[in-house]
């Protein structure tokens, strides 16, 4: 047992871990935030896709202990008050969601394309997803989004 | 996984003193991203974790007048970015960019590539292809060692159980060098690779072949020069017949070791192709000014 601090979506948590958690085990299981998905549990699939410091990293993939002092942002994080975050928007709005199950992981994989380049192309999104699969859209309904979401987003910069 | 400490150093002395307490109990995790699965199914049974990921001196990649020198902790995200403006590298920038998807690129090393020394690890075969060295660190003392022979088996690096890989070193390409490489997955995303081939030419007038070193992936219990194919080309001019004969020559290697394998069907034939493109692009990296 041990103690670890945790900067998740803005706010600091001391969390009582097992020293064999993995990141995804302490989002899901201590902090209840549920957001973020296991799916095949070995890096291949993005279910567990969070930011961390920056980068997009699967949860699956990274000790709880080594998640110490890094600021993590998970699907939870990225609503700005009572709003949807743009590109939330642009998935709903394009039906970029199905059964939903790789959507928290694949929205972070674009806010993470998106932070570093904002107005990417269809083959740079598709290489910005491509560690996240989806079983039902095909895809391209998902690449449309992320496509509209960085014209919302480039708009907010330009209204600013 | 029975882990029963952990600890988490931000040098390189305090790391070593853990690794000399705890010896083979002891096991580091960088990226993570093989050591977690290896933990989770029982493959890896060590008690005490050592994480690195959080070393400076680690994570630097540095040029000196002859040398190129990559610290262990460096992702394969920050090798594709640092190598971008290289042309002669690009070999590098795409060997790293082939790596599993974004997410695993932003966690794995290129220390846990080499250490971890799968089959089919990405970029061991460019790092051979370049003669590259490694600096292996423990309490108050140091050596190198070529990376060649640091790999002795599948999965299985000389690697003493209080060392730790600080840096990989190999020398800067000149003008007439040039380095090439091509994978093969099933897939363009997330793809283990299949086959991957890395070349290294120095060529001199009328492109003959002065030296050259070619080093392949995933055809072998681990990434393996190809002597035999680097002798044939020895002093040849590299033109389209003698490329073409070099890639009967591995094939012929291939067949022999891989003799009884399923894959062998595919894989003695898809080599050529593999080793084709790598040497073009060896050829076309020679032809940019070095140096660099």
């Amino acid at each position: 047992m041990k103690v670890i601090q945790l900067k998740v979506n803005g706010g600091v948590y001391k969390v009582d871990i097992e020293e064999d958690m993995r990141l995804l085990d302490v989002l899901r299981d201590k902090l209840r935030l549920t957001g973020t998905k296991e799916g095949c549990g070995e890096g291949e699939c993005g279910a567990c896709t969070v930011i961390m410091d920056g980068v997009s990293v699967n949860a699956c993939m990274v000790m709880a202990f080594q998640a110490e002092g890094k600021e993590i942002i998970t699907i939870e994080g990225i609503q700005r008050k009572d709003e949807l975050h743009p590109i939330q928007r642009a998935f709903l709005e394009e039906g970029a969601v199905q059964c939903g199950f790789c959507t928290p992981g694949m929205i972070l994989s674009a806010k993470a394309l998106l932070d570093r380049n904002p107005s990417p192309s269809r083959k740079e999104i598709r290489e910005g997803i491509s560690g996240n699969l989806c079983r039902c859209t095909g895809y391209n309904q998902i690449i449309t989004s992320v496509e509209k979401a960085s014209q919302y987003l480039r708009r907010e910069e330009e209204e600013k | 996984m029975e882990i029963k400490e952990v600890f988490r150093k931000k040098n390189v002395k305090e790391t070593l003193e853990i690794l000399e307490h705890y010896q083979e109990q002891c096991k580091i995790i960088a990226g993570g991203t093989d050591i977690i699965i290896q933990l989770r199914e029982g493959i890896e049974k060590s008690s005490v974790l050592v994480d690195i990921s959080n070393i400076e001196e680690l994570k630097v990649v540095k040029e000196t007048e002859k040398w190129i020198e990559i610290g262990s902790g460096v992702t394969f995200t920050e090798i594709a970015r640092e190598f971008t403006l290289h042309d002669k590298f690009s070999a590098l920038v795409e060997a790293a960019a082939s790596v599993g998807s974004p997410q695993i690129r932003n966690a794995a090393t290129i220390g846990g590539n080499i250490c971890n020394a799968s089959p089919a690890a990405d970029f061991i075969p460019p790092l051979l292809a370049l003669n590259a060295v490694v600096v292996l660190e423990r309490k108050n003392a140091i050596r190198e060692m070529c990376l060649e022979e640091f790999i002795i088996d599948k999965e299985k690096v000389a690697l003493k159980a209080d060392e730790l890989l600080t840096k990989i070193r190999f020398k800067k390409l000149q003008t007439n060098q040039g380095l090439g490489f091509s994978k093969l997955g099933f897939r363009k995303a997330l793809a283990i690779s299949k086959i991957s081939t890395a070349v290294f030419l120095e060529l001199e007038e009328n492109n003959k072949c002065k030296g050259t070193r070619i080093a392949t992936g995933a055809l072998g219990r681990h990434g393996l020069r190809e002597r035999r194919v680097e002798e044939f080309l020895q002093e040849k001019a590299l033109d389209p017949s003698t490329v073409h004969q070099g890639g009967r020559k591995l094939q012929k290697e291939i067949e022999k070791r891989l003799y009884g394998r399923p894959s062998l069907a595919f894989k003695k034939e898809a080599v050529i192709g593999i080793f084709h493109k790598a040497v073009d692009k060896a050829f076309k990296s020679c032809k940019i000014e070095g140096g660099i």
